[in-house]
């Protein structure tokens, strides 16, 4: 233990008295794992707030629709050729499912909006039942959400995201105007808080109406149907209420014993998995590209190193007649790798946590430093430190003393 | 048994398809506490032959003891160790560190057989006081005059109380005041009960031993003891 602890003093001293030649390995490191690190935390950041989305559905919820998630053309194009959920599979559903807390339907469409002579084209609009509120993450700030009446009697009501609110009523009560959705007025009962922006894109750029009147107003959707979200009595019984619902459609769609479902049943655990699946090679792909500049900096400090070994010839000489043996000469000079490409990937583990951020801040996403990338990022450059400083170090045990001793 | 002793060590050298034999069956003992010097010219095979006594390297054949041990069986590691227990040595060229104070270079031997950090400094401060440099432990290399230097590099060679100091060329380096600056040193060791063995073809150095070794085309051409009405008025 001692003579580890005089070893790496000595690789520290012959750091620091070779500056240039350090910072220069050091810089290598540094850019290598700075670059890793930065593509790990983006990546990471943005599997987060995906992760983050789909969490808000909560544990005892699922999804039903004709069409949840194709990860291939082939998948898309068969499963665009399902029938769509109807309101009346949806109700039947609320009506015998047991194990069924609560079940909203909802659908999607996008209309332009008119508020006077304002007006935003291609708004998202969202309708469902009074329940919606309940399962979607967004929260009332002002007025109130519709009701289950507004809904029975086809009111036409709508509830506004905050940039609706921003672009047509600065300094304008909102509650009370009427908007024009469509071709159809609608008044304004309540407004949404603000949600932020997520990947650039803004997240209150939407209407919520009730789901009656979307459907008169503009049928269902042919392509998409109606989006289901479930939730279960308990988490426990999970399974159990997706196998009724399963069992609920197949029956009021007439789907023939042997045949697979003909609509998507997915748990936000289930999504996240499989997206997790879809983007694992496309993330590996750009870790593998950026990790190309750690190896550089790996061959960089090989050389480096060989250059360090060949000059301090003498110094091994020295050492040698003095009684060290080969593993204090190959310790000594591996520490020093090691020291090196370990401050680097410090350094490098910090400034790319600091640069991800700094690009994440233009795209809204949360990007936090995780153990994983972290770790990672030390181990990695360790063993860069390990790998690449090894045969020279082993090139510098190996001198015969007498050489190294004459050596000029 | 004597301190060392060789018995009819070879050291053969093939250069492409010609074999050179630089030592020929060279059998000699050295009594604890000798002063010896090793002389011959170049190319002799006096260095050979230091290399083998340092354990620097391994005969091609023969056998070698060096305080009971045999050492010529021994593999790298071991005859690190015996380096580092057994054998101080004084280089021509001094060979320190030159980026390291005196105090680094003297301690340097007790680094590799575990002492610890501070009976390391207590140790090199001593054996550089020994050589009267006591105010100079701080300094490099580079700051220090020739006579310095070797005599830094005797307290390195000292400092780890070895069997025996082996010095090469020991004055090679330096003018002739401070070459016998060197030389007084050396016969204060030995007085003290050191073994020292010089390697040398100069005569004004090989005076100062009691015993001289010549060595001619490998092998031992004379082997003589040095009265001291010889000894150019040094006494011990």
């Amino acid at each position: 233990m001692r003579i580890l602890g005089a070893l790496i003093h000595i690789a520290f001293a012959a750091i620091f008295a070779n500056k240039l030649r350090s910072g220069l390995t050091f810089i290598g490191i540094l850019f290598g794992v700075t670059s890793v690190m930065t593509i790990m935390s983006f990546l990471e950041g943005a599997m987060g707030t995906i992760e983050k989305q789909l969490q808000a559905l909560g544990p005892s919820t699922f999804m039903v629709s004709k069409m949840m998630m194709a990860f291939s053309e082939d998948e898309f194009l068969e499963k665009m050729k399902r029938k769509p959920i109807t309101l009346e599979q949806a109700d039947l559903i609320d009506r015998e499912c047991q194990l069924c807390d609560k079940v909203s339907p909802r659908m999607f469409t996008g209309e332009d909006i008119k508020y006077g002579s304002q007006r935003l084209r291609d708004v998202g609009i969202m309708a469902g039942k009074s329940n919606l509120i309940d399962i979607v993450d967004i929260q009332v700030a002002q007025g109130r959400f519709h009701s289950s009446e507004d809904d029975l009697y086809r009111r036409k009501v709508v509830f506004i995201g905050d940039l609706i609110r921003e672009t047509f009523f600065e300094g304008v009560d909102p509650l009370g105007q009427v908007i024009k959705i469509g071709s159809r007025k609608y008044t304004v009962i309540g407004i949404a808080k603000k949600r932020g922006s997520m990947f650039g894109e803004s997240q209150d750029d939407f209407v919520i109406i009730p789901l009656s009147t979307a459907v008169r107003q503009f049928g269902l959707p042919r392509r998409g149907g109606v989006f289901l979200t479930v939730k279960a009595i308990s988490v426990d019984r999970l399974e159990e209420t997706m196998d009724e619902v399963r069992l609920l459609l197949r029956t009021t769609r007439k789907v023939p014993y042997a045949d697979k479902d003909d609509f998507d049943m997915e748990t936000a655990e289930s999504i996240l998995e499989r997206f997790n699946q879809f983007t694992m090679m496309f993330r590996l792909v750009f870790v593998g590209i950026s990790g190309i500049s750690l190896v550089i900096g790996g061959i960089v400090v090989m050389n480096i190193m060989m250059v360090s070994v060949t000059e301090r010839t003498r110094e091994i000489g020295i050492r040698k007649s003095l009684g060290a043996k080969q593993k204090h000469i190959l310790l000594q000079f591996l520490f020093e790798s090691v020291i090196l490409t370990l401050s680097g990937g410090v350094a490098g583990v910090a400034l790319g946590f600091l640069v991800a951020q700094a690009l994440a801040g233009k795209v809204d996403l949360d990007i936090n430093p995780s153990a994983v990338a972290i770790s990672a990022g030390l181990i990695v450059s360790t063993g860069i430190g390990l790998i690449f400083g090894i045969y020279p170090a082993m090139k510098a045990a190996r001198l015969d003393p007498i050489k190294a001793l004459s050596y000029e | 048994m004597p301190l060392i002793e060789t018995d009819n060590l070879w050291k053969t050298y093939t250069m492409g398809s010609e074999k050179v034999h630089a030592l020929r069956s060279v059998s000699l003992t050295i009594e604890k506490g000798e002063y010896v010097a090793i002389m011959g010219p170049s190319g002799s095979g006096k260095s050979t032959l230091m290399n083998l006594i340092g354990c620097l390297d391994s005969p091609t054949q023969g056998e070698y003891w060096l305080n009971e041990k045999r050492v010529s069986i021994m593999n790298d590691n071991e005859l690190a160790t015996i380096r580092n227990r057994e054998i101080g040595f004084v280089f021509q060229t001094f060979n320190l560190l030159p980026r390291a104070t005196s105090l680094h270079n003297v301690e340097l031997p007790l680094i590799y057989n575990g002492t610890s950090a501070s009976t390391r400094d207590e140790m090199a401060k001593a054996a550089l006081t020994k050589v009267n440099l006591a105010d100079r432990i701080m300094h490099k290399p580079s700051e220090l005059s020739g006579g310095q230097r070797q005599r830094v590099a005797v307290a390195r060679a000292l400092v780890n109380n070895p069997s025996i100091i082996l010095a090469d060329e020991p004055t090679g380096n330096l003018d002739s005041k401070t070459s016998e600056e060197i030389m007084r040193l050396f016969v204060d060791l030995h007085r003290a009960g050191n073994t020292i063995i010089t390697v040398t073809h100069e005569l004004s150095v090989a005076k100062h031993a009691h015993r001289v070794l010549s060595i001619l085309d490998g092998k031992i051409a004379s082997d003589e003891s040095i009265s001291e009405s010889q000894r150019n008025g040094y006494t011990d």
